[in-house]
């Protein structure tokens, strides 16, 4: 098995290829929102540095989103279309699950209770997902168990809903950490400082806080072994957001002269 | 290769049709597949990019399968993936890009990106197996109103160019104030045929001698300041009047320029590419005049003129003759220029 992953739902595009082995090989881009330019090149690199080719791969897999809208739509048509034409099956991967993933390691030495992944979606929302990190009996390795929809919120509304599980948690053994990821940490740092209690979350080091098609790969990987693959007509974004019309059309404040156009009146 | 012919596949997501086809040496339709999403623009009043992107992905997969199969070739057969890189929407564009860049990295084969102008100029090289460079070409759409020499295949010499609105954006414009919806350009061309085209005189704008540009947004003031005026004065607004007169005043100004043009350029064929070619008045004037002089007049069949996946695999397969290839760091250009 030979999986090609691509994650171009954050800044900087990147692609990764896994093995049976479990080794993977990775390329990035180098410059900024340059998905479209770079996709192909980054995805051939990181097949040449595995050293097969594109012939051997089984399985392409994206980053589903959230995340960027342009970007989710040039990672998952190219990883539709290269599946499509090499004739192998696709795996959807949540960017934010890839995320938490990203930090398992990290979250799980800082002593974390939870992995807070946290996408900034603009005017106070971010698009994130809670995972509980479950430690092994002698503490030293953690796995991750969903617990809360990955969804956009508030920042506001995010906090307040880690703060009540904190209380709820000091009523019982006292001590429930959270470890932030993502840009939503970039956008929302004087937020998070002024919502939780001092030394009741972590942050991300910037090396591991951003999307990164490696940890999409090792996601991706687990999936294949539980056949949770799809065609690759069935590889959707997750936007998690309507598009601002259809959300008007919806909410009926979609403007009267529209309307009339359109012959809705 | 396939029987001994080259075999092109097309992309076109520039605006809001999802397009694959299969083309033969340059000339041979072998499928065009057009899926359109006007139904679902309509109820919002015209194209919402987010939406065409959108849709442009959920689509364009079926619409390719659907293009090879139809054509009865695999992608073994596929000699080039062509497709769209601008003008157009960005968020629209990238979609077909990233398509083609996949098939041409899979399949190893070369890529062509191919303006999207071009490719509605080549849509006669599918309707025309005769017609060969050199002709004059003009080019009116929802985006473009232009005039463009072209002394051989793939090379485009803009002479005249709209300064504001393209002539469909025009016709777009009009037919919300006066009610007819989205799409406006065949609304008002159907509207038009029942009404009087002499029954308002709107300006014909000429700019200044010996121009072959265009401007067409004073239009569409003096049609908001006509509708106003007849409201307050109490009289009924007689819409199909308002469309022929409207109409008259675009046509009338394109097709004389694209007639001088040909006599200025020693052209004896005008070649017509575009949606807004379809438009029968324009059709039926630029014919009169061009026969005076002698002038042939080309255009492609109504489908042909909307866009499509075929126009974009001809303009790829003489790009690629001419020795063109692009890279797989090719990017949408949203604004792309005529060359």
């Amino acid at each position: 098995m030979y999986i090609l992953a691509i994650e171009t739902t954050g800044k900087y595009g990147t692609a990764a290829v896994i093995g049976d082995d479990g080794c993977i090989y990775s390329a990035s881009s180098e410059t900024e929102m340059n998905h479209l330019r770079d996709i192909i090149s980054i995805s051939d690199e990181a097949i040449r540095k595995a050293g097969i080719s594109k012939q051997d791969l089984t399985h392409i897999a994206a980053s589903k989103g959230p995340g960027s809208f342009t970007g989710i739509r040039i990672g998952v048509t190219t990883a539709r279309t290269l599946a499509q034409i090499l004739g192998i099956p696709c795996i959807a991967v949540s960017s934010l699950e890839a995320m938490a993933e990203r930090v398992m390691d990290a979250a799980c030495d800082a002593g974390a209770s939870y992995v807070v992944p946290i996408i900034n979606a603009r005017r106070h929302q971010v698009y994130a997902g809670i995972w509980e990190l479950i430690r092994s009996e002698d503490s030293a390795r953690c796995t991750l168990r969903p617990a809360g929809e990955e969804r956009q919120y508030m920042i506001e509304e995010l906090l307040d809903e880690l703060k009540s599980r904190q209380q709820n948690d000091m009523q019982k053994d006292g001590v429930l950490t959270v470890y932030f990821t993502g840009d939503g940490i970039d956008a929302y740092d004087d937020i998070i400082h002024d919502a939780l209690p001092k030394g009741s979350y972590f942050e991300a080091a910037e090396e591991i806080r951003y999307q990164h098609a490696e940890n999409v790969a090792e996601a991706a990987y687990h999936k294949a072994e539980c056949g949770r693959t799809v065609s690759y007509n069935e590889l959707l974004p997750e936007y998690m957001r309507l598009a601002e019309a259809e959300q008007r059309l919806k909410a009926g404040t979609l403007s009267e002269k529209i309307k009339k156009a359109g012959g809705l009146l | 290769m396939k029987n001994g012919k080259h075999i092109s596949l097309g992309i076109e997501t520039s605006c809001d049709e999802t397009a694959a086809a299969v083309v033969a040496d340059g000339r041979e339709i072998l499928s065009n597949i057009i899926n359109s999403q006007i139904s679902i623009h309509t109820r919002f009043g015209g194209v919402v990019p987010e939406i065409a992107s959108r849709r442009h992905l959920e689509n364009i997969n079926d619409v390719i399968g659907a293009a090879l199969e139809e054509a009865g070739v695999t992608i073994n057969d596929v000699d080039l993936a062509g497709v769209t890189y601008g003008p157009g929407l960005v968020g629209a564009l990238l979609i077909g890009v990233a398509a083609a860049k996949s098939i041409a990295y899979a399949a190893d084969i070369p890529l062509i990106g191919v303006n999207h102008m071009h490719g509605h100029i080549a849509a006669n090289y599918l309707e025309h197996p005769e017609l060969e460079p050199p002709f004059m070409s003009l080019v009116v759409s929802g985006g473009h109103t232009e005039i463009v020499n072209v002394p051989e295949y793939n090379r485009c010499e803009k002479i005249g160019g709209t300064r504001d609105d393209a002539a469909g954006e025009a016709f777009d414009k009009v037919a919300r104030v006066i009610g007819l919806g989205y799409p406006g350009g065949p609304k008002v061309d159907r509207a038009a045929k029942e009404g009087d085209r002499d029954a308002i005189a709107f300006k014909r704008v000429w700019l200044e001698p010996g121009s072959y540009d265009f401007s067409f947004s004073g239009l569409k003031t003096q049609a908001l300041n006509y509708l106003n005026s007849e409201r307050q004065a109490g009289r009924e607004i007689r819409v199909n009047d308002v469309a022929a007169s409207f109409q008259e005043a675009i046509v009338e100004v394109i097709s004389t320029k694209a007639v001088n043009a040909a006599l200025e350029f020693g052209q004896k064929r005008i070649v017509m590419a575009g949606g807004v070619a379809s438009n029968s008045r324009l059709r039926e004037l630029i014919s009169q005049k061009a026969a005076v002089h002698d002038i042939e007049v080309l255009r492609p069949s109504p489908l042909l003129c909307t866009d499509n996946g075929a126009m974009i695999a001809s303009a790829a397969y003489y790009a690629y003759m001419a020795g063109e290839r692009s890279g797989f760091d090719l990017d949408a250009v949203p604004a792309l220029e005529f060359k």
